[in-house]
């Protein structure tokens, strides 16, 4: 049994024989493509032995003044320790996917602005599931059948025609909106503030916004006493970072019934690195061992963008593909070191290539699911050089 | 386009003559679709010349039926995506496998009727489902659930 980390749901239960069975389309290209288009090492653009390129990397590491560390989201928890070792011994940067991603809700669920609960709790006991900008069918495709609408556990024995009830927030009638049908509700929202004001309106007893959906859902939640709100990018870029009356909306419907917010999802890992350093730092992401805090620019592509860095260790994520174009095009100037499994994008333009493992496949590890619980993954194999190694010859060479 | 137990009744003899084993022609419509009994099963249809036209429309409008047995339930690949609702939603499922499938999980028996594989869904045990059989049921739950209309079911 292999555990899958396509994404932050960590399906437990994959089996890999003569084909994958039980994963879903992204996960299993996973494992089938995993011998596909292996790096690797590389200097100035020549294949050379791994040793010549560790040496290369550790002298671009030492000589660095200003070094940023990015990436990491797909690495195990042992291997992304190191490199906040490394980060802090240079006194560089860090940042990962977070910061354009779900780390703001992370974080208040790490500081206990929100109230959360995991997945196997809302398994066994949530009645009102709540998507609010999420489209958990193209992103976590497993998500409704493996955690939340569907499967038939606990006190929802009766599963989704009875002992459940779906609920979606989206600006169009996604793929996920389509089943909400028969016990379901879908709300087309053009202003999430509007409908967190509408919540709030009928709490105090007025008619506001959406005030027939609004009214309706909290009967329900006060109905099934345990629900659960899934938050997912459209609700974070719809609130335009002011969570103020998200937050008191959730605190007010927790004196009708138990609600809690799990982020819906992201990269494999991506929580792992946020708890990580939230134990360090205080902080969850975009931090400078130099200043010793986290301001707004020290986001990764706002230090290439304002020339702030002469470094770049990139850690499993292919930035020249995912970011802002302005962003690849400074990348090309500044000295690039790469630890990557895949030929990406990204590696046709590094100085230093380093090939590492595919966590999962060869490499093992612990990794945080979206909802706070650790899952030990054992891999198939074993490489040589897994992203625990790499980075620990790196700080041994560092100075 | 299913085909409805009225266009089949339309082109036979109408005389309620109860040869086949039925008590009226409708029924027997209703039979026939369900291939509970055969076109054979008319005596007068193939006997008596004045039916030898209406014979030819319906040995035409009932040639789908005969392929649909091997592949009544079919997944298109092209759409599925491998979320796996239709494997968690199925009754028979739930029956047969209650802490596997029944609560998420991938198949814990060897014979399932649907199952991924390599990121899609394949069709394995088709005739533990429902839809088939002498007891059968109008179960629509796979197909109900699917967010990209994958799955469709041949005889209508």
């Amino acid at each position: 049994m292999a555990t899958c980390t396509g994404c932050s749901c960590l399906c437990p239960d994959i089996v890999v024989q003569a084909g994958v069975l039980n994963a879903c389309r992204k996960g299993s290209s996973i494992f089938m493509h995993s011998k596909d288009n292996r790096a690797k090492p590389m200097v100035s653009g020549r294949e050379v032995d791994m040793e010549v390129a560790l040496e290369k990397a550790t002298e671009m590491l030492s000589s660095s003044e200003k070094l940023a560390i990015y990436g990491m989201d797909t690495i195990p928890l042992e291997a992304q320790e190191v490199a906040i070792k490394l980060a802090e011994r240079k006194e560089a940067f860090i940042d990962d996917n977070s910061t354009f991603c779900l780390g703001d809700f992370v974080e208040m669920v790490l500081r206990g602005i929100l109230p959360s609960t995991t997945l196997d709790e809302a398994k066994s006991n949530a009645y009102v599931i709540f998507y609010w900008g999420t489209d958990p069918f193209q992103s976590l495709s497993r998500h409704m059948s493996l955690y939340t609408y569907y499967p038939r556990a606990g006190k929802r024995q009766r599963g989704y025609e009875e002992d459940r009830y779906l609920v979606v927030v989206d600006v169009r009638r996604s793929h996920t909106a389509k089943l909400a049908k028969k016990n379901a509700r879908f709300i087309k929202v053009d202003s999430d503030d509007a409908l967190v004001e509408g919540f709030l309106s009928t709490m105090d007893g007025r008619a506001g916004n959406y005030y027939e959906d609004t009214a309706r859902i909290l009967k329900e939640m006060q109905r099934g006493r345990f629900n659960v709100i899934f938050g997912g990018l459209g609700l974070k870029y719809g609130l335009k970072g002011k969570y103020e009356k998200f937050v008191e909306m959730m605190r007010k419907m927790n004196e009708l019934a138990e609600v809690y917010f799990i982020p819906a999802g992201f990269h494999a890992n991506m929580r792992g690195f946020n708890e990580l350093m939230f134990e360090k730092t205080g902080f969850v992401n975009r931090y400078s061992f130099d200043t010793e805090t986290s301001r707004p620019e020290y986001e990764f592509s706002e230090l290439v963008r304002n020339d702030a860095i002469d470094t770049a260790l990139v850690i499993g994520s292919d930035p020249v593909n995912s970011l802002p174009f302005d962003v690849a095009q400074k990348l090309r100037k500044k000295n690039l070191i790469l630890i990557d499994p895949k030929l990406s994008l990204t590696s046709k333009i590094a100085e230093v290539v380093i090939p590492s493992a595919i966590t999962g496949v060869d490499q093992g590890g612990t990794m945080v699911r979206s909802d706070g619980v650790r899952i030990k993954i054992d891999p198939l194999w074993e490489a040589e050089w897994s992203d625990r190694k790499i980075l620990n010859e790196l700080l041994r060479g560092v100075r | 386009m299913p085909i409805t137990p009225m266009e089949v009744y339309k082109l036979l003899p109408k005389t309620n003559c109860k040869k086949c084993g039925e008590q009226t022609c409708m029924s027997f419509a209703f039979k026939l679709i369900n291939r509970e009994k055969k076109l054979e099963d008319c005596i007068p249809l193939f006997e008596e010349k004045k039916y030898a036209i209406q014979l030819k429309e319906l040995q035409k409008l009932l040639e789908p039926l005969k392929e649909a047995t091997e592949t009544g339930l079919i997944v298109d690949e092209q759409l599925c995506v491998g979320c796996g609702n239709c494997v968690v939603v199925c009754p028979v499922h739930a029956a047969d496998d209650p802490k596997g499938m029944g609560s998420g999980f991938g198949p814990t028996i060897d014979d399932p009727i649907l199952r991924m594989e390599d990121g899609v869904v394949k069709v394995i045990e088709m005739m533990k489902c429902r839809r088939y059989g002498k007891n059968r049921v109008l179960c629509v739950a796979c197909r109900e659930n699917c967010p990209t209309d994958a799955i469709r079911f041949l005889e209508g």
